[in-house]
C-alpha cells in the first residue's frame, strides 16, 4: 500500500475522522478514525462493498454530515466545526454535488436549474454564461426543458452543470453513473475525466470498476476503514488494455473482489 | 427567489391551490360576518315606526348584533385555524423539495424567505378572491338571517370600502401567520434530507405543537372550571366557548392522539390490506394528523355548540317549571288581573304586562343603556306565583326590581323609558334570582307604570286554583279573558319557540362555518394523496392492483376520519362537562342534551366526504403506470 503524497495542496484532509450511527451495542462506526489526503486538481475514485462507509465518508467530506471525532479540512479551511451560515456559503461557492439520483428541481428548466446556485448567492448570471456551461455538458440545445422531459442522462449532465456552474474548488459525485445506461455512463464519465484534465478536483463514489478505472486514484474501503490504494503508478505501464491514465478496470475489480471476500 | 416561488406554484398545484382556497373562504366568512355584524349595529327603523315597536326594533337590533358576534368570532377562530393548518401541512409536504435547496446552497433565511413570500403571494391572491365569493357568503347568511326572522324584511348587508383592505390583510396575515412556525422549522431541514426518500420529519410532534397544545389544554380546563362561577349569562357564553378551545388543544397533539386512536378503529379492510393501512397510520403521523385537524374542529365545534345550546334550553324549561306555582296560564292584552281574580274558582294570579323599555343606568364616563323589557307586576302576587323572588314583597314606593334576564345593577337609581314616557329615575331595590332561560329586565309595579301605557300591551296571567276546583271549569270561565293553557302545556310550547329560535341561530352560526370545516378536511385528505404518487406506485409494483391501492388509502383514511371524529367528540364532551358544571350551579340540577340526530348527520356526512374524496384521489394518484413514476425521479 503506497502512502498519500504530503499535503501541499489537497483539496480535501480527513484527520482521524469518526462516524457513529446508533448507540450502545446497536452502533456501527460508518467511518473509523480515516486519514486520508485527496489532491488538489484530481479525481479521487471511492470504493468499497455495500455499507463500507463510502456515502458516509463523502457526505463528511463535503460537510453534509458532522464527524462525531477527527477534522476535515477543505482546501486548508477547517469545517470540522463550522455553523450552518458557514456550511452553506461553502456549499455555494466550494463545492458542487452530483448524485445518483439527480436531484433537480421538477418544476425549474433546465437552464433555471443551472443558474440556480449562483441566484441563491446572489449573483445574477447572464444568460450567456449559464448556456455556455449546459454546452459544455452537450446541453446547449436542452436549456428550456424541464427535467422530466429529459433523459436520464441529459438530467445528470445537467445536475453536472449545476454543480460546476460556480467553479468548485471540489466536486462531490454519489454514483453519478449508478442510474444511468451505459452509453449515458460513458459520456457523464467522459465529461468528468475533461474537467478532472482541465484541473477540477473530484471525489466520486462508486462501486462500479468500469467508472473507477477513469479516475486518478482509487481508494478502497472496508467497516470504514481505508484498507487500500491505487494509483496510476501501480498499474502495468503501457499494458494494452490499460486507460489514459493507467488504471485497469480488471485490476481494480480484483482488489474489490478481495476486500469484498 | 421569486421565480423559484413562481415556478413551484406552477408545479405544485394540488398544493396550492388548497391552500388559497382555504384562505379565499376563510376571508369571504370573516369578511361577510363583519359586514353583516355593522350593518346590524347601524340599522336604522323604519320612518313611521310606532315608537313601541321602534323600542321593539333596537332590542331586535342588539340581539342579532350579539348573534352576528358569535358569528364573526366563530368564522374567525375557524379562519385561523384551517388557514395555519393548512398553510403548516403544505409546508410539511415540501421537505424533500427545501432540503434541496439547502443541498444547491440556498441558506436558511432564503428558506424562510421562500415560504414567506409564497405565503404573501397565497394569502393575497386567495383574499382577493375572497372578497367577491365574501358578498356571496353575506347574500346567503342575510337572507337565512331574514327569512329566520332575525332581521327585517328590508336587511341587507352593505358594502363598505375599506372592507377590501381588512379582507386582503385578513388574507395576508393568516396566510403567513400560518407557515411562520412550519417555515423557521423547515428552513432547519438538513440538506442530506434531500437524499433521501422519507419526505417526512422524523419528529413530528414539535416544541411548537407542545406549547400550543399545552396553552389550549389550560385555557379548556381554566374555563371548565369557571363556567360555574358565571352565571346564567357568563356561564353559557363561556360553555359555548369551550369546544373552540379544546379542539384546538386535541388538535395540536393530534400527532400523538391520531394515530393511537385511528388504530384502534376497525379498517373493514381485513389481511394484507388492512395492515399496510394501519402500517401507513402510523408511519404517515403529519398527514394523519393533519386531515384529522379539520374533522376535530367540526365535530366539536358544531356538536360542542349544538348540545350546550340545547341543554341550556332544556335546563331554562325544568328551571321556570320549579320556579312558576301556577295551574292555569292565560294570555291576553292589557290588565286583566281584576278579570282573572273575577273569576269563581281562582285562589289567586300574577298578571304580567310586558313593555319595551329602555334603562339607563350610571353617570358621566359608566352611563349606559340598556334595551329590554319592563314587567309590570303586582309585587306580592308576583311572589307567590314565583318562589325565590319572595323580595318583592318588600318592594314599596318608587322602586323597582332587577327582573330575571336583567343585566343591570342591583342598587342605585335607573331610569325607564317606555315608548310613549318616561318613568322617571327610580330606586333599584334589589334583584330577583337570575335564570338560565332569562326574560325581562326590570320588574315594575304596575302602580308606577301610567294606565294608557298597559292598555295594548301584551300580559299573561298565571293562575292558582282553589283547591277541589276542576280545572276544565274555571279555564273555560277564563276563555272570556283571553287563551288559557294549561302550564305544562305551555312551558312545551315555550320551549318549542326557544328551541326553534336555538336551531336557526346554530343554522345562521354553524351551517357555513361546518361548511368551511369540511372543505378544509377535503383539501386535506387531496394535499396528503398529492405526495404520494411514489408510494402508491411502490405499493402496485410490490404487487397490489389498483383497485387494491385505492382500498388500502380508503381503509386509512376512514380510520383517520373516525379518529377525528371521536377526538371532536371529546372536544365536545369538555363543552358538556362545562353545561353540567353552569346547569347545576344555577338550576340546582345538572343538565345535557346529546344532539344525538344532529351527530349521526354530522358524522355520516363527513365520512361520505373524506372517503369520496380518498377514492377520487388515489385513484387519479394512480393513473399512470407505476413503472413510470418509479424511473422518473423528479
Amino acid at each position: 500500500m503506497t502512502t498519500t503524497t504530503a499535503a501541499t495542496a489537497t483539496a480535501v484532509s480527513l484527520r482521524g475522522v469518526t462516524k457513529v450511527y446508533g448507540k450502545g451495542a446497536a452502533a456501527v462506526r460508518a467511518v473509523d478514525a480515516v486519514d486520508l489526503d485527496l489532491p488538489r486538481g484530481g479525481w479521487t475514485a471511492v470504493m468499497g462493498p455495500s455499507g463500507s462507509g463510502k456515502s458516509t465518508l463523502l457526505h463528511l467530506a463535503a460537510g453534509l454530515e458532522h464527524a462525531d471525532a477527527g477534522r476535515v479540512l477543505i482546501g486548508g479551511t477547517d469545517i470540522t466545526d463550522a455553523g450552518d451560515r458557514e456550511l452553506t456559503d461553502l456549499r455555494r461557492t466550494r463545492i458542487g454535488f452530483v448524485f445518483q439520483s439527480f436531484n433537480l428541481i421538477g418544476s425549474l428548466t433546465a437552464e433555471q436549474n443551472v443558474a440556480l446556485p449562483l441566484r441563491l448567492g446572489g449573483r445574477r448570471p447572464s444568460r450567456s454564461e449559464v448556456r455556455e456551461v449546459l454546452a459544455s455538458v452537450g446541453l446547449g440545445d436542452r436549456v428550456k426543458h424541464r427535467p422530466r422531459e429529459m433523459s436520464g442522462g441529459q438530467q445528470q449532465r445537467v445536475a453536472l452543470a449545476r454543480a460546476i456552474v460556480t467553479r468548485p474548488e471540489v466536486l462531490f459525485a454519489d454514483e453519478p453513473t449508478g442510474a444511468l445506461d451505459s452509453a449515458a455512463a460513458r459520456t457523464v464519465l467522459d465529461l468528468l475525466r475533461a474537467m478532472a484534465d482541465a484541473g477540477q478536483s473530484i471525489v466520486m463514489v462508486t462501486h462500479d470498476p468500469g467508472a473507477a478505472a477513469r479516475a486518478d486514484a482509487v481508494v478502497f474501503l472496508r467497516d470504514g476503514r481505508v484498507v487500500d490504494h491505487l494509483t496510476g503508478a501501480d498499474a502495468p505501464s503501457k499494458h494494452p488494455t490499460a486507460t489514459q491514465n493507467g488504471l485497469k478496470a480488471d485490476t481494480i475489480a480484483d482488489r474489490l473482489a478481495a476486500w469484498e471476500r | 427567489m421569486f421565480r423559484i416561488s413562481r415556478a413551484g406554484l406552477a408545479e405544485r398545484w394540488t398544493l396550492f391551490a388548497g391552500a388559497a382556497l382555504s384562505v379565499c373562504l376563510g376571508v369571504a366568512l370573516v369578511q361577510s360576518s363583519l359586514l353583516l355584524i355593522i350593518s346590524a349595529a347601524t340599522l336604522d327603523p323604519p320612518p313611521g315606526l310606532p315608537a313601541a315597536e321602534r323600542l321593539r326594533f333596537a332590542e331586535n337590533a342588539d340581539a342579532s348584533v350579539a348573534m352576528l358576534g358569535v358569528l364573526l368570532g366563530t368564522a374567525t377562530f375557524l379562519a385561523v385555524f384551517i388557514i395555519s393548518s393548512t398553510f403548516g401541512f403544505t409546508v410539511a409536504q415540501r421537505r424533500r423539495d427545501l432540503a434541496l435547496l439547502r443541498l444547491v446552497g440556498g441558506s436558511r433565511g432564503q428558506l424562510r424567505r421562500l415560504l414567506l413570500g409564497e405565503a404573501v403571494l397565497l394569502g393575497g391572491a386567495g383574499a382577493a378572491l375572497g372578497v367577491p365569493a365574501g358578498l356571496g357568503v353575506m347574500a346567503v347568511q342575510s337572507w337565512l338571517m331574514r327569512t329566520m326572522g332575525f332581521v327585517p324584511d328590508g336587511f341587507r348587508g352593505q358594502w363598505r370600502t375599506w372592507i377590501l383592505g381588512v379582507s386582503l390583510g385578513t388574507g395576508i396575515v393568516l396566510a403567513v401567520a400560518g407557515v411562520l412556525l412550519a417555515a423557521r422549522r423547515a428552513s432547519r431541514v438538513r440538506p442530506l434530507e434531500a437524499l433521501r426518500d422519507s419526505g417526512e420529519a422524523a419528529r413530528v410532534m414539535t416544541a411548537g405543537r407542545w406549547v400550543v397544545g399545552l396553552i389550549f389544554l389550560a385555557g379548556t380546563i381554566a374555563m371548565v372550571i369557571v363556567a360555574p362561577h358565571g352565571g346564567p349569562a357568563g356561564g353559557q357564553a363561556i360553555s359555548l366557548n369551550v369546544p373552540m378551545c379544546a379542539a384546538a388543544a386535541v388538535a395540536a397533539f393530534g400527532p400523538l392522539l391520531v394515530p393511537a386512536v385511528a388504530r384502534l378503529v376497525p379498517t373493514g379492510a381485513g389481511g394484507p390490506l388492512g395492515m399496510l393501512a394501519r402500517a401507513n397510520l402510523r408511519d404517515g403521523r403529519r398527514r394523519s394528523a393533519s386531515v384529522a385537524a379539520p374533522v376535530i374542529v367540526l365535530v366539536g365545534l358544531v356538536l360542542g355548540q349544538a348540545g350546550a345550546a340545547m341543554s341550556f334550553t332544556t335546563a331554562g324549561i325544568e328551571e321556570q317549571h320549579r320556579a312558576l306555582t301556577a295551574d292555569l296560564v292565560v294570555e291576553s292584552t292589557g290588565p286583566i288581573g281584576s278579570k282573572v281574580t273575577a273569576v269563581p274558582g281562582v285562589a289567586s294570579a300574577s298578571t304580567e304586562i310586558q313593555l319595551p323599555a329602555r334603562i339607563a343606568y350610571g353617570a358621566g364616563e359608566s352611563a349606559e343603556t340598556e334595551n329590554g323589557d319592563a314587567l309590570a307586576v303586582d309585587p306580592a302576587a308576583y311572589a307567590a306565583a314565583h318562589p325565590g323572588s319572595e323580595t318583592l314583597r318588600n318592594l314599596t314606593g318608587r322602586a323597582i326590581m332587577v327582573g330575571p334576564g336583567g343585566d343591570i345593577p342591583s342598587e342605585g337609581t335607573v331610569r325607564v323609558e317606555l315608548p310613549e314616557t318616561t318613568l322617571g329615575d327610580l330606586r333599584v331595590a334589589g334583584a330577583v334570582p337570575a335564570t338560565l332561560a332569562g326574560g325581562a329586565t326590570v320588574l315594575v309595579p304596575a302602580g308606577l307604570v301610567p294606565p294608557d301605557q298597559l292598555t295594548s300591551a301584551p300580559s299573561r296571567a298565571f293562575v292558582r286554583l282553589a283547591p277541589g276546583v276542576p280545572a276544565a271549569e274555571v279555564a273555560a270561565a277564563l276563555s272570556h279573558v283571553g287563551q288559557v293553557s294549561d302550564v305544562d302545556a305551555w312551558l312545551t310550547a315555550d320551549a318549542e319557540a326557544r328551541a326553534s329560535t336555538n336551531n336557526k341561530i346554530m343554522v345562521v352560526v354553524l351551517g357555513l362555518g361546518a361548511l368551511y370545516a369540511l372543505i378544509g378536511t377535503v383539501n386535506s385528505v387531496v394535499i396528503g394523496a398529492a405526495a404520494r404518487r411514489r408510494e402508491f406506485a411502490e405499493a402496485r409494483v410490490t404487487g397490489l392492483s389498483r383497485r387494491q391501492v385505492v382500498r388500502a388509502a380508503l381503509a386509512e383514511s376512514t380510520a383517520v376520519t373516525v379518529a377525528g371524529v371521536i377526538l371532536g367528540f371529546v372536544a365536545a364532551g369538555a363543552a358538556y362537562v362545562a353545561v353540567l358544571g353552569t346547569t347545576s350551579a344555577v338550576t340546582g340540577a345538572g343538565t345535557l342534551q346529546v344532539p344525538w340526530g344532529l351527530a349521526g348527520a354530522v358524522v355520516a356526512a363527513i365520512l361520505v366526504v373524506t372517503g369520496t374524496t380518498s377514492v377520487v384521489t388515489s385513484w387519479s394518484a394512480t393513473r399512470e403506470r407505476p413503472v413510470v413514476l418509479l424511473g422518473a425521479r423528479e
